[in-house]
């Protein structure tokens, strides 16, 4: 399951940050996807180490903190996606479409004439696409 | 299912945001009319990156993006490539088009003028102010370009310059 | 069964160990691991809880075993990879609820001594492996490879026991008796295995323990660490390793945890510090929510340690916070409370309620330090950078970009405030750099602030209100005017609020607006800070006052163009029309109109050996007084084209000058500078200011003499010289001179200019170090009474120059001219001092080929003939050389003449002598009349001779002329002026 997604602006700014759990961790997820945004600019600071995944999108799994895994995407805009969920087996064609879509929302989003570049998105459409694709998160690849 | 967009629509739009401006908001103050108009365009190009770089991999370098620009999100725009790159490998690029399209139908009035230049000993001339009347409608291109760029996280300053209608170089000038 | 092959495999392996066969030793313990595995929940030897505890500690030991060796073997990936496999294999296997504390103390210690072993390796190789990712199906990250991480989750574990172990206590009220049972326990022989100690008399005895004796012993145990200072002790080594890695974020959430870890254990000093360090990342990322639980706990930190104006400070700095309803931090443990515009307007009104009364202050009787006494003031200061931006910011522009002293511009006073709350403000006070303009603007409301005895000098405003509202521009918009010219800046804006609290603002323009932070305008539509478009873009808080208009007349008396190479003198007069003038100081500018520079360094003209086209050579005191130059004192400084003197005292009504003496080297157009800076007033030497007088000139600098010069060769005696037939006409050289014969220089000055000059002298002067190859005669050096030149007048000189014998080249030297304007009427009455003071020109004269001519030519014919008269005309020729010349010469007919003699013939010519050929003539006609023409040829030479038209005509008298004198010979050597 899902429990929290952000964008962050390429400042490491967030820009959008909505967490999906009941229980009242909020704060703390917010504290783990800004501890990500460390593996971010490691991973885009020494390219070396990546590998194949040179300059692509999807960054992979961050990094496993207890009960949590933490995936990234680092548009070319310098736009970062976080997606925290707490599933062990996840597999990465999903998390890969979840961002693909996820993306598609956010550009949607950003293209809003009212949007001002690199403020925070408000929008209320957004927030809604966002959580239709957060509920759909596992199943879209089995359809 | 790609969405378009009238090109005569976006042509009149484009004709009408640069007179409102020059003429009715910031008449008389060109400087202040180009500024609003190339935050304008600033904007749009920040929009339009952040769309037409969804599906790709990340740029290695400066060159990349700006190629990226020239071929890519050039032929979306204005559904043509530009037509020749130059560099001086030390940050400025020269990026020319030789139909611009949004050039494509301006011409330059000879006769215009003759009149108000009389009382005015330091009027620009008919051809002078044809040009400057003509730049003001490459500020918002030149916004696109520019916020394009920076939102690719390449802090630059654009600038047009037309040597002979349609034809149009933008020279963009990365911030070190 | 299962259980003793596992106690052989271990046995093997640590054999395997003691040998160094790591390999061995390791696949050993692989083996005796993974049989581990297959025995839980196998074995029923002891009771659950208890086997459980046992199986951890056996595999703890052989995990530990098999880490250290897969390290000291640098398979950095593989003990990694093996950890997490450890840590997932036992993660699950939590066992009874009642006993939890003692696997979360369990998997706190996995981690602590994997990251530890893993740092000592790290720091033992040094070299970091290469990392292999997404290669399988479940990457290793980077992260799994820096201890910190592996110390941060043992903190993490530790902190779990600790609740576990808290709630375990708070769950058994357990009497002491039990307690007492516990103190029994210890270890037995076996890894993992716990029994009861009986002692009866000397006789010491092992029991097996129950379960729950084993909980009671486990939590007994627990309460005798205080785990917050373990886990502040891990926290510590992950911060400090991530901040040794530069990875700041992770390393801030580390010291989030301890700090909270230490406000908890009421360590507020070390808590404050660390807390202080991360809000500044959260404030430059820009993370709200973070920043606002950081913030919660600073404030709680500052109301105990009882600081006030810290407290103030994020008190305020949290309510202006963006925070709206939907950042999904509704509640939270931390003091902040939920992240809320409520939960803001909340602290807003406490802190307000703090600073605006203070008797009202004691009614919160809780046990807050917080007290401001009745004459305490909380000044904050909002600078750039300041996160206190949020609170209050002062935008301020001046409507004109410079203004005159004593006339009054407007400026506008922008205020915004992103509290939650409407900011009722008693009174701003407006600073500036110039103190005299600082003024106040009180709210009408609150009147009865404005008590101060020193502030009633200064200038006050009445607002009818005062009321800040939340994120909208106040804008105050007043006159202001300033006598002193210079720079006027707005430095700051003062709002006093209450009695108690005033915040000072740093005034910024409305220019520089976009380098608020990053989210400053989140949330809320963008305004600005002045309605005026042009002023938003380009309003600053300065403006620049100018000077008051002067009162000094300047006037630069120079005439006409000044003439190279004398001292111009410009006359700089200064009239004083209503300014007396104090401490004035005159500075002098020379410019090169064209901006080529006066100076030309790398110009190497032999003649002018100053580099300087153009030189100020000094100022000469005012006239009427002594002619001497100014005291050295008043010049402060003469440079080549500056200067600086002072302006002595000149009272109103009077006026003082002096001429700036300036001297031309080249023709150069410059412009000077005059500018007059004075002080109308004495009785302030400091500040008072100063004005300023301008005026500028152009002046020409023009050639005055055009030096000229041609020679000329004796009349009717032409030599023969070969280089001059040769190369004939193309050759841009001059002609070449003969040598060993007496030629006539002719030197020409003329006037160029448009006044009369007045010459003295014109000589040609040897030049340094370089013989002169002739010698040079004329008449008199110097011209008795200075001859005068009007405009375009030339003057002549004749020079007699007889070159040495055997030289290549004459070497004349340089022609020399003295000269100077003509005073014009007062030419005779001029005093001895003006007229020496005479202007030298020089020029160089071109050197002269010489050459020695093999024959020479003369033509003997009378000066005049009559008509009837036959005359004898004589041609000798000259043979200079040691040779035998073969002539061919020939004789054109001339119509004016009748002649008798060969007209073609060839003669020889023998050395070092004369061939005179003679003709009679008769004249036929009267006037100038041309001889017939002669012309020879050279055989040896094959070089052609004519004489000039010149040398061959003759005057023919129609009878025979009566003069009272004798004609005077055809020419002599003498000065002769030309006066056309």
């Amino acid at each position: 399951m899902i429990v929290c997604v952000a964008v962050v602006g390429h400042q490491n700014n967030p820009l959008y940050i909505q967490s999906f759990t009941e229980a009242d961790d909020a704060l703390k997820l917010h504290h783990i996807v800004h501890c990500s945004l460390d593996v971010v600019d490691e991973r885009v600071n020494n390219p070396k180490k990546s590998g194949p995944m040179l300059n692509e999108t999807f960054l992979g799994m961050l990094y496993p903190i207890e009960n949590y895994k933490v995936y990234g995407y680092l548009t070319n805009t310098k736009v970062k996606f976080i997606l925290v969920t707490t599933d062990l087996d996840v597999k990465d064609a999903d998390v890969r479409n979840f961002f693909r879509r996820f993306h598609s929302a956010y550009v949607d989003a950003v293209s809003n004439p009212f949007h001002v570049p690199g403020k925070k998105i408000t929008s209320r459409t957004f927030a809604e696409r966002v959580s239709t694709i957060v509920k759909s998160f596992g199943f879209s690849s089995a359809a | 299912m790609v969405r378009e967009v009238s090109e005569s629509c976006v042509d009149s739009l484009m004709t009408e945001m640069v007179a409102c401006y020059c003429n009715r908001f910031y008449a008389n103050k060109p400087e202040l009319a180009a500024r609003r108009i190339e935050a304008i365009g600033y904007q749009v190009g920040q929009q339009l990156s952040e769309r037409y770089t969804m599906e790709r991999p990340r740029f290695g370098d400066h060159l990349e993006a700006i190629k990226f620009i020239c071929k890519d999100f050039w032929s979306e725009v204005f559904k043509k490539q530009i037509d020749n790159l130059k560099t001086n490998h030390r940050g400025t690029f020269v990026l020319q088009d030789n139909k611009f399209p949004w050039l494509a139908r301006m011409s330059v009035d000879p006769s215009a003028d003759n009149v108000s230049s009389v009382e005015d000993y330091s009027a620009p001339t008919a051809e002078s102010k044809a040009a400057q009347a003509m730049s003001m409608h490459l500020y918002f291109p030149c916004g696109i370009i520019r916020g394009a760029l920076s939102n690719l996280g390449i802090p630059c300053a654009v600038s047009a310059d037309i040597s002979s209608l349609p034809a149009c170089s933008f020279v963009v000038r990365i911030k070190a | 069964m299962r259980t003793e092959e596992n106690h052989n495999t271990v046995e093997v392996a640590v054999y395997a160990e003691f040998r160094s066969d790591w390999t061995e030793a390791l696949k050993f313990y692989e083996e005796a691991y993974h049989t581990l595995r297959e025995i839980v929940g196998v074995t029923t030897r002891l009771p659950p809880i208890q086997r459980l505890v046992e199986i951890k500690s056996v595999s703890e030991q052989l995990h530990f075993k098999i880490s250290t060796l897969l390290l000291h073997s640098g398979k950095v990936t593989e003990a990694v990879t093996w950890f997490r496999q450890h840590k997932n294999t036992y993660r699950r296997l939590v066992g009874a609820p009642e006993a939890i504390l003692v696997h979360w103390e369990w998997m706190s210690r996995q981690y602590l001594v994997f990251g530890e072993l893993l740092e000592t390796s790290s720091k033992a190789t040094q070299n970091f492996p290469p990392v292999i990712l997404g290669s399988s199906s479940k990457p290793l990250s980077e992260w799994e490879y820096y201890p910190a991480y592996y110390y941060q989750l043992a903190a993490h574990y530790l902190s779990e026991k600790r609740s576990a172990l808290e709630l375990a206590i708070s769950m058994s009220e357990i009497p002491n008796e039990v307690d007492i049972g516990a103190d029994s326990v210890v270890p037995s022989a076996y890894v993992g295995q716990f029994a009861r100690l009986l002692e009866e008399g000397d006789n010491v005895d092992m029991l097996p323990l129950t379960d729950e004796g084993y909980t009671h012993y486990a939590v007994a145990e627990g309460k005798r660490f205080r785990d917050s200072l373990e886990i502040i002790a891990l926290l510590k080594k992950a911060y400090e390793s991530y901040s040794g890695i530069k990875v700041q974020r992770m390393s801030s959430f580390c010291g989030f945890q301890m700090a909270k870890e230490y406000f908890a254990e009421g360590e507020i000093g070390n808590a404050k510090q660390i807390f202080d360090n991360i809000a500044i990342l959260y404030r430059t990322e820009g993370w709200v929510t973070l920043l606002w639980d950081v913030l919660g706990y600073l404030r709680e930190c500052s109301r105990r340690n009882g600081t006030v104006k810290d407290f103030v400070e994020y008190s305020l700095e949290m309510a202006a916070l963006p925070i709206s309803s939907d950042t999904g931090v509704q509640k939270d443990t931390g003091p902040a409370g939920p992240a809320s515009i409520l939960q803001r307007e909340i602290v807003h009104k406490e802190v307000f309620e703090l600073v605006g009364e203070a008797s009202v202050l004691t009614k919160n009787e809780d046990s807050s330090n917080l007290k401001i006494s009745a004459d305490e003031f909380v000044q904050l200061e909002v600078d750039l950078v300041s996160p206190l931006r949020l609170v209050m910011f002062a935008s301020v522009a001046f409507h004109e970009q410079t203004i005159k002293p004593g006339t009054s511009t407007s400026i506008t006073i922008s205020l915004l405030s992103h509290l939650p709350l409407t900011v009722e403000i008693d009174r701003l006070e407006i600073q500036f750099n110039q103190s005299s303009c600082n003024f106040i603007i009180a709210n009408a409301q609150k009147q009865h602030y404005v008590e101060d005895g020193d502030t009633l000098k200064q200038r006050t405003e009445t607002a009818p209100t005062l009321s800040l509202v939340s994120n909208k521009w106040l804008r105050l918009t007043y006159n202001i005017q300033s006598d002193q010219s210079g720079k006027l800046e707005c430095l700051s804006v003062i709002a006093k609020i209450g009695s108690h609290l005033a915040i000072c603002c740093r005034a910024e323009s409305p220019a520089s607006l976009d380098s608020l932070p990053l989210w400053t305008l989140e949330d809320c539509t963008q305004t600005v800070p002045i309605k005026d478009a042009v002023l938003v873009f380009s309003g600053l808080k300065s403006t620049q006052v100018e000077e008051p208009d002067p009162q000094v007349d300047l006037c630069l008396g120079a005439s006409g163009p000044a003439l190279i190479g004398e001292v111009f003198l410009v006359p700089v007069t200064l009239v004083s029309k209503g300014h007396a003038v104090y401490s004035g100081e005159l500075k002098i500018n020379l410019v090169d109109v064209k901006g080529g520079g006066l100076f030309s360094p790398r110009d190497s003209e032999p003649y002018s050996m100053e580099s300087h086209h153009v030189q100020l050579l000094g100022i000469s005191g005012p006239e009427g007084e002594d002619e001497s130059q100014l005291d050295s004192d008043n010049i402060k400084k003469i440079q080549q084209s500056f200067g600086l003197i002072s302006v002595p005292f000149i009272k109103n009504g009077d006026s003082w000058s002096c001429k700036l003496e300036i001297k031309w080297h080249r023709p150069k157009p410059i412009m000077l500078y005059v500018s007059l800076g004075y002080k109308p007033n004495g009785y302030e030497p400091n500040n008072a200011q100063m004005v300023h007088v301008h005026k500028n000139l152009q002046i020409e600098g023009k050639n005055a003499i055009v030096i000229n010069h041609h020679y000329l060769m004796p009349f009717r005696r032409d030599p023969l010289l070969l280089t001059k037939n040769k190369e004939a006409l193309e050759s841009d050289q001059p002609e070449p001179l003969p040598s060993n014969q007496n030629t006539v220089l002719v030197v020409s000055a003329k006037n160029c200019t448009e006044v009369p000059l007045r010459l003295k002298s014109i000589s040609i002067e040897e030049e340094d170090g370089v013989e002169r190859t002739c010698s040079i005669q004329h008449g008199n050096e110097e011209l008795s009474d200075p001859a005068l030149l009007v405009p375009g007048e030339e003057f002549k000189k004749v020079f007699s120059v007889n070159s040495n014998i055997n030289i290549s080249k004459l070497i004349l030297g340089t022609a020399c001219l003295r000269w100077r304007r003509d005073l014009g009427v007062e030419e005779k009455s001029a005093s001895t001092a003006t007229l020496s003071s005479w202007v030298v020109t020089k020029q160089k004269l071109p050197d002269m080929n010489v050459e020695l001519p093999p024959l020479i030519v003369s033509l003997e014919c009378p000066p005049y003939a009559i008509l009837g008269d036959p005359f004898t005309y004589n041609i000798r020729i000259l043979n200079q050389t040691q040779l035998l010349q073969e002539i061919k010469y020939s004789l054109a007919d001339a119509q004016s003449f009748v002649l008798c003699g060969y007209h073609n013939d060839t003669v020889y010519v023998l050395p070092k002598s004369e061939h005179i050929v003679s003709y009679k003539l008769v004249p036929l006609a009267s006037g100038m009349q041309q001889v017939p023409r002669f012309s020879m040829t050279s055989v040896r030479y094959s070089a052609a001779y004519q004489p000039s038209n010149s040398s061959s005509t003759v005057f023919v008298f129609p009878s025979k002329p009566h003069f009272k004198t004798a004609a005077s010979t055809i020419f002599r050597v003498e000065e002769s002026v030309a006066n056309e």
